[in-house]
């Protein structure tokens, strides 16, 4: 007789998320996967290595690379693309300013995340990308909770949320036009919880930045942002050394840190059960602009 | 063979001004989900629109467009915990013109929330949200009476309208009814019993049955379309790994199996979940299978329990929910996905529509937006297919217009039709 153990919600939701992979490897022409560092593109890489194991992956990874990352990212990325011996191809926001695709902005409010739109958009007309997985989650904000698992983008890169196709028993339609492509995410059905659960269960490491560590900081907006090369500060914003660690990992300019001692994925884990402000709140000051500001710029060809 | 069931897939059904984003919303905070930046949003959106309070509709209403007008008009999914279950819950449109994405929302989906609001009681688009749930295969409905405090928890006016929608439920053959008077304003009977209000009813609150409802009745026999075939020449071993997911059933090491549409046999000699060595694996995990026999098996080809395995068809009778703007007109030739395989169609015959308040059969020439129907279909080649009421993922399949590249229809089998 066969004996079956019971299911965890992490293993339905990892399953699902191997599906959609596989489904986009099979009927796309050129995926990539975009891999920002952060802990959700980890976690998506992670599971992609499972999808085709013990193969390798058929794809390669790309970095939007702003040029005002965190250097620990940076490490972790390289190290991580070395021991799995895959593809990476860095886009980079840099390069567009230097080309003049883009101007970059100035000042103690300048950030390159409008920026990275460009620079993604290009790179994917460049390599012919079909299709770019992303590690967005539906839970992180109103308007990524309507967006499907295969995510429909003209020839300018545009969403348009009222046009999305009906994706009934986990039947995908990824046709295509010349120019078109599809933003795919995997595991838009978990929560940040669900990260970082997932990655104590499977040991997986992440940049140290995700941890408590000292670090010269300075408040603007009530969020603790990093002393950082790439951010230019006003007079008034003195900057002192605190005990932190980042909830999202992005551009330097615009992700805030909170102040905690959680030193390992287990005390994250517990921080995070007890937290009652979201991962977004507490880090996207890019998001607090506008109501509607997610909405808009990803109508625009954002991530 | 029944197991706990980790997640539970929800849809969340009513006609505009129910009460489902309030509801959604009032779930969602008394059960401790929303963060307070997330209350503090709200209730800044609230005081924008001169709302009185905290307006927990503004939360789920995603969309800049729905805001402006205030209606729901995609789908939007939320997760949350009742209790140690996952709940997957998705918010479907209330308005008739987007009966598409309810179709969207409800496929795939375990449980129904169906709002209908005390005063106004049954309308036709509750009878309609009730005969779709029951063609798309949802099992139960918790059915809301909502606003029961606007008809001061009128004992009678929830026993009558909770008749009636056990007697439409039964007219259309569908879901098991649990009614509950609510309001999800106030959160009466939402996420606690409120014998305060309703001391005549002693029924259960709404997280009650989202936590306690049984799971789906497992789909026992084995199916995995092959998604992918994974080669890896380390050297020693050529390795061939048959991957996909495994849409009913379960598969253990020795088990014999049969490739579809060929029908040839061999055995489970190792398989994998997600990169690891196991004995056993069940619905719905991904699975990498490996044979004792090297078949010819590629993409789109089904693997299955060779007792009771299903045939390969090019005809069967369908019922449609047509989705796109452009209407079906006659003959219509598409491209239909089924399982992991895409093959041009035609719809060779328009038997009939279904007028879904009344259930009601007439004659059609068309099919427009939001319509059901009754159609049969032509594969250019056969497909793997079985009655959706056996197999969701075998009795499935969404059909794209070639010309446009829209999933223009959602399609669920009825019969396999023998070869011609
Ligand atoms: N009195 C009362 N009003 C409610 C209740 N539920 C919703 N409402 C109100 O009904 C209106 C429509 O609710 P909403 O959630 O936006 O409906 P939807 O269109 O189904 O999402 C809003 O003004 C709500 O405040 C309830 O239980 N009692």
């Amino acid at each position: 007789m066969t004996v079956l153990t019971e299911l965890s919600t992490l293993d339905v939701l990892e399953a699902e998320a191997i599906h959609v992979i596989r489904e986009c490897a099979a009927e796309c022409e050129r995926p990539a996967l975009l891999f920002s560092g952060g802990k959700d593109s980890i976690v998506l890489t992670h599971l992609a290595v499972k999808a085709f194991a013990p193969a390798g992956l058929p794809f390669p990874l790309m970095h939007v690379d702003t040029g005002h990352n965190f250097d620990e990212v940076i490490d972790y990325r390289d190290r991580m693309v070395a021991d799995l011996d895959e593809r990476l191809i860095v886009a980079s926001v840099q390069d567009s300013i230097d080309r003049g695709r883009v101007e970059d902005e100035t000042g103690p409010r300048a950030s390159r995340n409008r920026l990275q739109t460009t620079t993604l958009l290009d790179a994917i007309a460049e390599h012919r990308f079909t299709a770019c997985f992303g590690g967005a989650r539906r839970d992180e904000e109103r308007s990524r909770a309507k967006e499907r698992f295969f995510s429909h983008r003209d020839a300018f890169g545009q969403w348009d949320p009222r046009n999305q196709r009906p994706e009934p028993w986990s039947l995908y339609n990824t046709r295509l036009r010349a120019g078109e492509h599809v933003r795919v995410f995997p595991i838009s059905n978990w929560t940040e919880l669900d990260v970082w659960a997932y990655i104590e269960r499977e040991g997986l490491a992440l940049p140290s930045i995700y941890f408590a560590h000292e670090r010269e900081v300075f408040e603007r907006d009530g969020m603790l942002l990093a002393a950082h090369p790439a951010v230019e500060r006003y007079p008034h914003e003195e900057t002192f050394v605190e005990t932190v660690r980042f909830r999202t990992v992005g551009d330097a300019t615009c992700t805030g840190a909170i102040r905690s001692t959680a030193a390992t994925v287990a005390e994250v884990l517990a921080e995070t059960r007890a937290s009652d402000v979201s991962e977004r709140g507490a880090s996207r000051a890019d998001d607090r602009t506008s109501e509607a500001a997610m909405e808009d710029r990803k109508r625009n060809g954002y991530f | 063979m029944t197991l706990e069931t980790p997640m539970l897939r929800v849809v969340a059904v009513g006609s505009v001004d129910d009460g489902k984003s309030t509801l959604i919303g009032r779930l969602l905070h008394d059960t401790g989900h929303l963060t307070r930046d997330q209350i503090e949003a709200v209730e800044e959106a609230s005081r924008r629109r001169g709302r009185k309070g905290i307006d927990l509709a503004l939360l789920t209403d995603g969309l800049r467009a729905e805001r402006e007008q205030g209606i729901t008009i995609d789908v939007a999914y939320r997760s949350f915990d009742a209790n140690g279950r996952r709940i997957l819950l998705g918010d479907a449109p209330g308005h008739v013109q987007y009966t598409r994405n309810m179709v969207t929302a409800a496929a795939g989906a375990d449980v129904a929330i169906l709002l209908v609001d005390a005063a106004n009681g049954i309308l036709p688009q509750t009878r309609r949200h009730l005969a779709l749930c029951a063609m798309l295969g949802v099992r139960d409905v918790i059915a809301c009476v909502n606003k029961i405090d606007l008809v001061d928890y009128d004992e009678a006016r929830f026993n009558e309208i909770a008749d009636g929608l056990r007697q439409a439920a039964d007219a259309v053959d569908g879901p098991r009814i649990t009614a509950i008077p609510l309001s999800a304003l106030l959160g009466v009977n939402l996420v606690e019993r409120s014998p305060e209000q309703t001391p005549w009813y002693d029924g259960p609150s709404v997280l009650e049955v989202l936590h306690d409802i049984d799971p789906p009745v497992a789909e026992d026999a084995f199916r995995m379309p092959v998604q992918w075939v994974i080669r890896h020449d380390d050297g020693d071993v050529d390795v061939r790994g048959l991957a996909g997911r495994i849409e009913s059933g379960a598969v253990a090491v020795g088990d014999e199996i049969v490739a579809l549409p060929s029908g040839a046999t061999s055995r489970i000699a190792r398989l994998e979940v997600a990169g690891q060595e196991r004995d056993v694996a069940t619905a719905p995990l991904s699975v990498t299978l490996h044979l004792e026999d090297d078949l010819d098996v590629a993409r789109g080809d089904v693997i299955a329990a060779v007792e009771g395995a299903p045939q390969a068809a090019s005809r069967c009778t369908a019922t449609i929910a047509w989705l796109d703007e452009k209407p079906l007109t006659m003959p219509g030739r598409f491209d239909a996905k089924q399982g992991t395989r895409t093959v041009p169609v035609m719809v060779e015959a328009l038997r009939e529509r279904l007028e879904l308040d009344t259930m009601e059969r007439v004659p059609a020439e068309t099919l427009e937006a939001n319509d059901i129907g009754v159609v049969d279909l032509l594969a250019a080649s056969p497909l793997v297919l079985e009655p959706y009421a056996e197999n969701r993922a075998l009795g499935s399949l969404i059909l794209i217009d070639p010309a446009t590249n829209r999933t223009v229809a959602a399609v669920m089998v009825s019969g396999v039709l023998a070869e011609a």
